[in-house]
């Protein structure tokens, strides 16, 4: 029999291989069979998305924004786009370039793809919100139609996606934009964050930070070319122009604002009660409806009953029924503390 | 309309008592009627559904127990009557796989009536509930469960005033006694055959931008499936997205909830 | 229709950007309509006559049940308790239904069948094949499964097990994994089968899954007397006299421990690999206590929970126990074709510290694990060629006496090493296929069923081989 040394030598060996190879994500394996999926397709689909982008924006598509942003060279770019105007998706105009009426059905197809994705990776995953975007760029090219609708049912079909962006319909249809830049605002002005821009990363990375999301509201402070200070759910912040342009927003009436800053259902101590004011935006998809069906809405006195033998799940009593919830989902939930009344 | 006036008329009628109900188990062939049982978990819905059957089905103290469709039968004042037991819910608005066995039934399915169980110690969070399936169906009733424990949490709940708000009867209950069961099955016969008509409570969206959107779709729905009564309902559930609605709107198979008198055979391929 | 389809997209078409117009907070908005008329009406129709809506004795009783100092320790206790009754409770009827059923009911049907002139092959594939092993598993399954049902049915009516959730949560949120697991985990320890059904009130479809392929590490009932009887014979054995049931009783618990940790790990590694992902939703409603109806909870959990999954195995064993009968009937070249089998498998079975009896009995205990020391034990007589033990070819049986037993193991060359590798190959294999199959029927995916089928067995097959290296190592 072979000496046991040299076998668990040679299990470890296996082991170890089949690790290299499967480790998700990153195992040769799986690096392997996204290899194969054909980058030219992912070439057309991003240049595509690229021209409708700009489009929507109201600029023109020229050789060198398009090999900005799909970081390959002139000449690249230059075939790509002949190859595209030879199966009748792109049209020259001017020095530019414009989608054709298929192309724009294409283009639209895969923003939808592309915005379901970061939706989904949003609300049902636990992943960051830095990694939506960069994630949904690589998941969008491996869907077939009848997936991304599929996708679009489980998530009752959604109409904006985690950046405040439409959602184009499954007949290629997407609503004209709308709203005006944050940098935009007069000092004391109110408004609602209706998108943020997720690109270039490393802005929407500083955006992300500041703990910016669509449907907050900010009141301007302060504005100067250098900077830009603001109260958003009743914290403030300081943002370069630069950064803040990345920011779309829609002016609300003055008095629609909700002010001060809240503490949350985490706070309160045994027996103690508070008054729902709002719940994260941060809280998205279902884990938001499932708490509000709850009975978790603005207007909802809670109070807290009692924390389990291990601390975490907190239990309040909502609206008659004793519910647990996770100290993050408690601190989701934006309050204000109730005095008790002269009971006991 | 005929509201809780049964619960006083009834006890004293011999009729209607406990003797004439035939507790039929799951051995249906054939039925008169179509029951659905809609309620939040742990209200003792499955406990209503036994005291009705006489099935055994586990009621667990825990939420969420009945997680597939139950179905069973009874007989009562010479009709037969299928009950189905819907698996809880706090809501009727989200995307689960409960929440859409529960709605498609009860628009779908066309149950003649669909029994909606509460809580009667905490009222207000099952209203939430109630309310939702006030705007699907008119044929409804509420059973106003757990009176026991409500009496011990020292709350009284005034049945009457309950069943003019909501304008469907309301009939007080205790089913793990067996208190109120009577009452229970005169008032699903009343309501099943036509003799109470319900006149729902429908809710007000708050906001006017909403409001103003359901009016708009609903309109065009009343106008495309006359007769439909709950047009506002599935305008919003087009609002919401739901896929299984914009199927039926997109087939016309709405059309049929209108037309066709519950031709309860056809059972929904509930979230197929 | 056509026409009546172009025509109603139209209604869609408008519904579409109108939901872009009213934005994404609509439900948010709905649902505080709801709830303003809700308690509108609330308002009106409830009345508080006296004031003090709270009951003493409940909340006193949640603040001890969930309380940092006394809330493990009780819900320990409280378990213990559970098994506790479970496993010596069952001792008793088990006996019984066993010297009736194999040891009076079964001669009697063989002589019966030999003054009726039955062939002896269609005598020993009915009776000895199915009759024995639908026996086994009544007389092993069904006791403790009655004990432990109701028991768990009765804290379940009366609020507990939510309690539990509560507590547990916390450990099972660090996997990634949903508090409401510790129940069917819990509930796995009875039944995996019954198990996998209770993952149903975890309502999010990924913690479902972790919790649905991590249930064969809870040590069922069937496998409970194989490890009491393995830890008996060969670890008690090891510690002097009077210690000798403790060690083997902390033999068992360690076991038990081990597949909880297991549980653990596989939920974390799921949880970060095929499984990704944060818990979605987590809510958790803990009812009022409510007195429990002993006498209805005993009748439902019989017919739901106990009958239901005793026919399933028995449904299962049946084909199982007419296998062993052929294959250790069936001769080719001499030998019965179960030794062949046992041959061919005993070189890999002896490298990873088992051995070829063991393997070959735990395939055809796929069905049901209740079946596995016997077949183990008439397979080893078998293939020793031992004379005067058992009753022959194809006919499990069990000893009662202990050193009988462990002179079968020895005729079979068993080690310490064996024992222990066997104790943890029980635990972690693949599941019976009873719950196989419910696990396809809960997630009506043959991806998953397969991956919670072969999951434990190549886990279990990576460490035995494991122990069984160092052991040699270090012995």
């Amino acid at each position: 029999m072979i000496s046991p040394f040299t076998s668990l030598l040679f299990a470890a060996a296996i082991g170890g291989v089949l690790l290299l190879f499967f480790w998700p994500d990153s195992g040769l394996f799986w690096k392997w069979k996204r290899g194969l999926a054909s980058t030219r397709r992912i070439l057309v689909e991003d240049a595509l998305k690229h021209l409708h982008d700009q489009e929507y924006h109201g600029y023109t598509t020229t050789l060198s924004s398009l090999s900005g942003a799909l970081t390959i060279n002139r000449d690249e770019a230059a075939k790509l786009m002949a190859r595209l105007q030879s199966i009748g998706l792109v049209k020259t105009i001017g020095d530019g370039f414009e989608l054709t009426p298929d192309g724009r059905k294409d283009a639209l197809r895969m923003v939808r793809i592309h915005r379901l994705w970061e939706k989904y990776l949003a609300d049902e995953t636990g992943v960051a919100a830095i990694e939506w975007h960069k994630r949904a760029e690589k998941l969008e090219h491996h869907m077939t139609r009848q997936e991304a609708e599929a996708l679009a049912v489980t998530m009752g079909n959604p109409t904006y996606d985690p950046h405040g962006d439409p959602i184009p319909t499954a007949s290629g249809k997407l609503p004209p934009r709308k709203g005006c830049q944050l940098t935009d605002l007069d000092v004391d002005e109110v408004a609602r964050i209706v998108h943020i821009e997720d690109e270039p990363a490393a802005i929407y990375a500083q955006l992300v930070a500041a703990g910016l999301n669509p449907g907050m509201q900010v009141r301007l402070l302060e504005k100067s070319p250098q900077r830009l200070q603001f109260i958003a759910n009743g914290e403030e912040i300081v943002l370069a122009p630069v950064v803040a342009a990345n920011v779309t927003v829609q002016r609300l009436p003055k008095e629609a604002e909700t002010n001060g800053s809240f503490a949350t259902l985490c706070a309160l101590g045994v027996g103690e009660k508070g008054e729902v004011v709002a719940i994260s935006p941060n809280c998205r998809g279902q884990q938001r409806r499932r708490i509000m069906d709850l009975g978790v809405i603005p207007g909802t006195v809670i109070s807290m009953e009692m924390t389990s033998a291990s601390g975490d799940p907190i239990a309040y009593n909502i609206r008659g029924a004793v519910i647990a919830l996770r100290k993050s989902q408690a601190d989701m939930i934006q309050i204000k503390r109730v005095e008790e009344a002269v009971e006991k | 309309m005929t509201t809780t006036s049964a619960s006083q008329s009834c006890a004293a009628c011999p009729a209607h008592n406990l003797s004439n109900l035939k507790k039929l188990g799951v051995n249906m062939t054939s039925w008169d009627y179509v029951i659905a049982l809609a309620g939040n978990p742990n209200t003792g819905k499955s406990t209503v559904f036994n005291a009705l059957t006489g099935l055994r089905q586990h009621t667990g103290n825990w939420p969420g127990k009945t997680v597939v469709r139950a179905e069973g039968g009874f007989q009562y004042g010479g009709s037969r009557y299928k009950i189905v037991d819907l698996p809880g819910t706090y809501s009727l608005l989200s995307t689960s796989t409960d929440e859409d066995i529960a709605r498609n039934f009860i628009l779908f399915g066309q149950p003649d009536v669909t029994v909606i169980v509460l809580d009667a110690s905490r009222l207000e969070r099952n209203l939430n509930l109630t309310l939702q399936v006030l705007e699907i169906t008119d044929r409804a009733l509420i059973c106003l469960n757990l009176m026991d424990e409500s009496r011990r949490h020292q709350l009284h709940v005034n049945e009457r005033a309950l069943a003019r708000e909501l304008g469907v009867p309301v009939v007080p209950t205790s089913a793990r006694h067996g208190e109120g069961i009577p009452e229970l099955l005169q008032a699903i016969y009343e309501v099943a055959s036509g003799q109470a008509v319900c006149k729902p409570h429908r809710i007000a969206a708050r906001s006017k931008e909403l409001q103003a959107a359901i009016q708009r779709i609903a309109t065009n729905v009343e106008a495309r499936f006359p007769g439909l009564t709950n047009a506002r309902w599935v305008a919003l559930r087009l609002l919401e997205g739901d896929p299984r609605i914009i199927e039926a709107v997109r087939t016309g198979e709405l059309a049929e909830l209108v037309t066709s008198k519950p031709e309860t055979e056809a059972m929904p391929k509930a979230a197929a | 229709m056509n026409e009546a389809a172009t025509v109603n997209s139209d209604i869609l078409e408008e519904a579409a950007s109108l939901r872009w117009e009213i934005g994404d907070n609509m439900h948010d908005s709905l649902i505080e309509s709801i709830y303003e008329d809700a308690a509108k009406i609330a308002d009106k129709v409830v009345t508080k006559i006296g004031e003090k809506p709270r009951f003493n004795w409940e909340t006193t009783l949640d603040k001890l049940l969930t309380s940092r100092i006394f809330g493990f320790p009780l819900m320990v206790v409280m378990l213990t308790l559970v098994f506790w009754i479970t496993i010596s409770g069952a001792n008793v009827p088990s006996g019984m239904l066993a010297s009736v059923l194999i040891d009076q009911f079964h001669p009697m049907l063989k002589s019966l069948a030999a003054t009726v002139g039955l062939p002896w092959w269609l005598d020993g594939l009915l009776i000895d094949g199915m009759y024995l092993a639908m026996a086994w598993v009544i007389s092993v399954m069904l006791p403790p499964m009655a004990i432990f049902f109701p028991l768990f049915t009765l804290l379940e009516d009366f609020g507990y097990l939510p309690r539990v959730a509560f507590n547990l949560d916390n450990m099972f949120r660090r996997v990634g994994a949903h508090g409401k697991q510790s129940l069917s985990m819990t509930m796995g320890f009875g039944c995996n089968a019954a198990g996998v059904i209770a993952t149903r009130v975890i309502d999010s479809p990924r913690e479902r899954l972790i919790a649905i392929i991590t249930n064969n590490f809870a040590l069922c009932n069937g496998r409970w007397p194989t490890q009491i009887l393995i830890a008996t014979v060969f670890i008690g054995a090891l510690a002097p006299a009077a210690l000798s049931g403790l060690v083997s009783a902390v033999a068992v618990v360690s076991i038990a421990l081990l597949g909880i940790f297991l549980t653990f790990l596989t939920s974390w590694a799921l949880s970060r690999t095929m499984l990704k992902g944060e818990v979605s939703s987590f809510s958790l409603e803990l009812p009022p206590y409510r007195p429990p109806r002993i006498l209805q909870t005993l009748y439902t959990s019989l017919i739901d929970r106990t009958i239901i999954v005793l026919w399933r195995a028995i449904v299962f064993a049946v084909p199982s126990g007419i296998a062993i009968w052929l294959l250790s009937n069936i001769q080719i070249s001499g030998n019965s074709l179960a030794e062949h089998i046992i041959n061919f498998m005993d070189t890999f079975g002896l490298f990873i510290g088992l051995n070829g009896v063991i393997l070959l009995a735990y395939i055809l205990a796929i069905p049901a694990n209740e079946i596995v020391i016997p077949t183990i034990l008439m397979l080893t007589v078998l293939s020793a060629k031992m004379a005067g033990v058992g009753d022959g070819a194809g006919v499990m049986f069990e000893l009662d006496d202990l050193s009988a037993t462990m002179t079968v193991f020895q005729a079979g060359g068993w080690t310490l090493l064996t024992a222990v590798n066997l104790m943890l190959f029980s635990l972690i294999h693949n599941p019976c296929s009873t719950t196989i199959y419910t696990i396809y029927k809960e997630t009506g995916s043959v991806k998953w069923t397969t991956l919670a089928s072969l999951l434990p067995v190549v886990m279990g097959l990576v460490i035995c081989f494991v122990v069984a290296q160092v052991w040699r190592l270090l012995f």
